[in-house]
């Protein structure tokens, strides 16, 4: 399983439910555009981070994904990330201007690791957009978040997101994973 | 010479007079047809020098990066003596591509069909049961990868060409090309970065060409980054622009200091008294006089991006984007990015921060950039929209080109489309001619006086 073998069937059970809980009230966020909101979910040293993925020989496939630190088609913190939903209200955002429907589905929730008041959770995630007349993009892939209990309600302290594809088929990446 | 181009929908596309420099009119049916998109691939990807990769990429035996021309896709491999080799990524004996991967490392190229077996360098090593099934009756020699016919690198840049007519490398860049290189080298050799954005857009290539050389656009397509105060007004859409026109279509276009600046520049910086604004911290490696010397008194005071044509647009950020056409409506965008070798680690990280947040698919500048260069293509394809042609005129007629006598030239001004129309005439005698002589023998020198 790989799950925190320390907690009881009755305590994963528990816990996993709160997880998702909080990853559906988070997409629901997002999908309705409540980015000001989404915000206020996230821990002040948030890592919002997107590799860049190749394709390799089988033999070579711990290059598939760049390393952290180097290039990545997001590696942001809160401040980027504030500057991203900022973006949408001042005008000429033109990706997003009209603004794209999107709709996010999580699905495969499981519970890493509980340590401490943090809790590493992989789920995988088909995130669907529209934009215009008939633009559509679909992002299949997995995410590895890191949720922290902060006074009693979750908290978004770490997204890495694995996506299933190299060349990306969109004409931009001006979505929230 | 070729003078038209019948078109899908069987109407005529006079070359020539396709593109006026007398009014900067041009016809919109070059970004639609699929005509035109065939000729561009064997006429201009199929004889011009294409950026492959930079030395730093492969640095050992074996290493090897996939690249395209035009549609032609390429391994660049580095061999057992060092040498970078350019191959056609199709085995002569099915056409099937034998390597899969996009970057890596390998003894030889492996066929998955039927196991042909090629070198480094291309040559053909093994076929399984040859003397069973052959019987003596293969050339081997005859039958390995097939090379670009030119391969060479320019301070380690490699470029290939699938013409053995071309010129050589250094005669192709001529001294604009050239330049736009040493622009990117002024803080040393670099190296290259594991990692390339790449994605796709619905756009025909030339429109994605023609923006770098667009500094009207800038306050436009990316004011939400001056309204967020991710750039300024002065560092990004600064009135004193500069551009040079090379051999063959190459040019660099944008911002430029003028004669009065850098004076002013130079004296600041004499007495130790800074300019916050970004051209001024960008000419800040430019108080070097061997920076100075590489880049010559005309290069030296221009901060514009420099095209190396086709399709190979070099940046200030230490990125570098390729334009890969993908039949006439889509285009890869591909965002390389350096760093000097002897960049200290926190100015690494910095600037890896800029390479991860103002281009690519995400960027906080390129996301912004897609839906025009698109809808500019889409909006070419209505019977009646494509006959309406667009309008290049910026500038046109009043400016000057000003020389130097060191042979660097420039012409300084405001913002303008200079750039642009340089693209779209050299476009046109590329697709013009029937051969690199004809070529050689047809083409438009840069422009000298009014412009």
């Amino acid at each position: 399983m790989g799950a925190d073998q320390a907690l009881s069937a009755q305590a994963r059970l528990q816990l996993t439910f709160e997880v998702e809980e909080f990853l559906y009230y988070e997409a629901e966020l997002l999908d309705d555009r409540r980015l000001d909101d989404w915000l206020e979910l996230l821990t002040s040293d948030i890592h919002y981070w997107m590799p860049i993925r190749r394709t390799t020989q089988a033999k070579e496939v711990h290059l598939e994904f760049t390393k952290p630190g180097g290039m990545a088609f997001f590696d942001d913190d809160l401040d980027t990330l504030t500057l991203r939903v900022k973006r949408l209200s001042v005008g000429r955002a033109w990706a997003e201007d009209p603004p794209s429907r999107t709709r996010h589905m999580i699905s495969n929730v499981r519970v890493a690791e509980v340590d401490g008041d943090e809790i590493r959770v992989k789920c995988n995630f088909h995130l669907y957009r529209t934009r215009l007349n008939s633009e559509e993009d679909s992002w299949i892939g997995r995410r590895e978040d890191v949720l922290r209990r902060v006074d009693g309600e979750f908290r978004l302290a770490r997204r890495h997101i694995f996506l299933e594809q190299t060349v990306i088929l969109s004409q931009n990446l001006s979505s929230i994973f | 010479m070729s003078d038209a181009i019948i078109t899908s929908d069987r109407s005529i596309i006079d070359l020539d007079s396709c593109y006026d420099p007398l009014t900067g009119v041009l016809d919109r049916r070059i970004f639609t047809d699929e005509s035109v998109y065939q000729e561009e691939l064997k006429r201009i990807f199929g004889r011009g020098w294409n950026f492959i990769c930079h030395h730093s990429q492969i640095p050992d035996s074996g290493n090897f990066f996939v690249n395209y021309i035009g549609e032609d896709e390429v391994i660049a491999v580095r061999d057992r003596s060092g040498k970078v080799n350019v191959l056609l990524n199709s085995c002569p004996h099915r056409g099937n591509t034998v390597c899969r991967a996009e970057i890596g490392t390998t003894k030889s190229f492996f066929c998955s069909y039927h196991g042909w077996n090629f070198d480094l360098d291309g040559s053909l090593i093994a076929v399984p049961n040859e003397a069973a099934f052959y019987k003596e009756g293969l050339n081997k020699k005859e039958w390995g990868l097939e090379s670009a016919a030119r391969v060479d690198s320019y301070k380690g840049f490699v470029f290939a060409s699938l013409d053995p007519e071309a010129p050589d490398l250094v005669d192709y860049l001529g001294w604009v090309g050239k330049l736009g290189i040493d622009m990117m080298l002024v803080d040393g050799p670099v190296r290259f970065l594991d990692g390339i954005h790449k994605n796709r857009l619905k756009c025909n290539w030339k429109f994605a060409v023609d923006n770098l050389y667009d500094w009207y656009h800038v306050k436009v397509s990316h004011g939400t980054a001056f309204k967020v105060g991710l750039v300024t007004e002065a560092g990004m859409a600064p009135n004193d622009q500069m551009v040079i026109l090379g051999e063959f279509g190459h040019g660099i276009g944008g911002p430029g200091l003028t004669h009065e600046r850098q004076a002013e520049f130079d004296h600041r910086h004499a007495s130790g008294d800074g300019d916050p604004q970004w051209y001024d911290l960008q000419a800040k490696h430019r108080t070097d006089p061997d920076v100075r010397e590489m880049l010559g008194p005309q290069g030296f005071r221009s901060f514009g991006h420099p095209n190396i044509f086709p399709n190979l647009w070099l940046t200030h950020t230490r990125q570098m984007c390729l334009r890969i056409p993908r039949g006439p409506f889509e285009t890869e965008i591909w965002w390389f990015n350096y760093l000097p070798v002897n960049l200290p680690e926190d100015q690494a990280r910095q600037s890896i921060f800029g390479h991860n947040h103002i281009f690519g698919p995400a960027g906080f500048l390129e996301q912004d950039d897609g839906e025009n260069w698109s809808h500019s293509t889409r909006g070419a394809r209505g019977t009646q929209s494509k006959k309406r042609p667009l309008n290049f005129s910026m500038g046109l007629g009043q400016d000057t080109v000003s020389g130097d006598p060191s042979g660097q030239s420039g012409i300084e001004t405001v913002v303008n489309e200079h750039g642009q129309r340089w693209t779209y005439q050299s476009w046109k005698e590329w697709m013009q001619a029937d051969s690199w002589q004809a070529l050689m023998d047809n083409h438009s020198i840069p422009p000298e006086g009014k412009v």
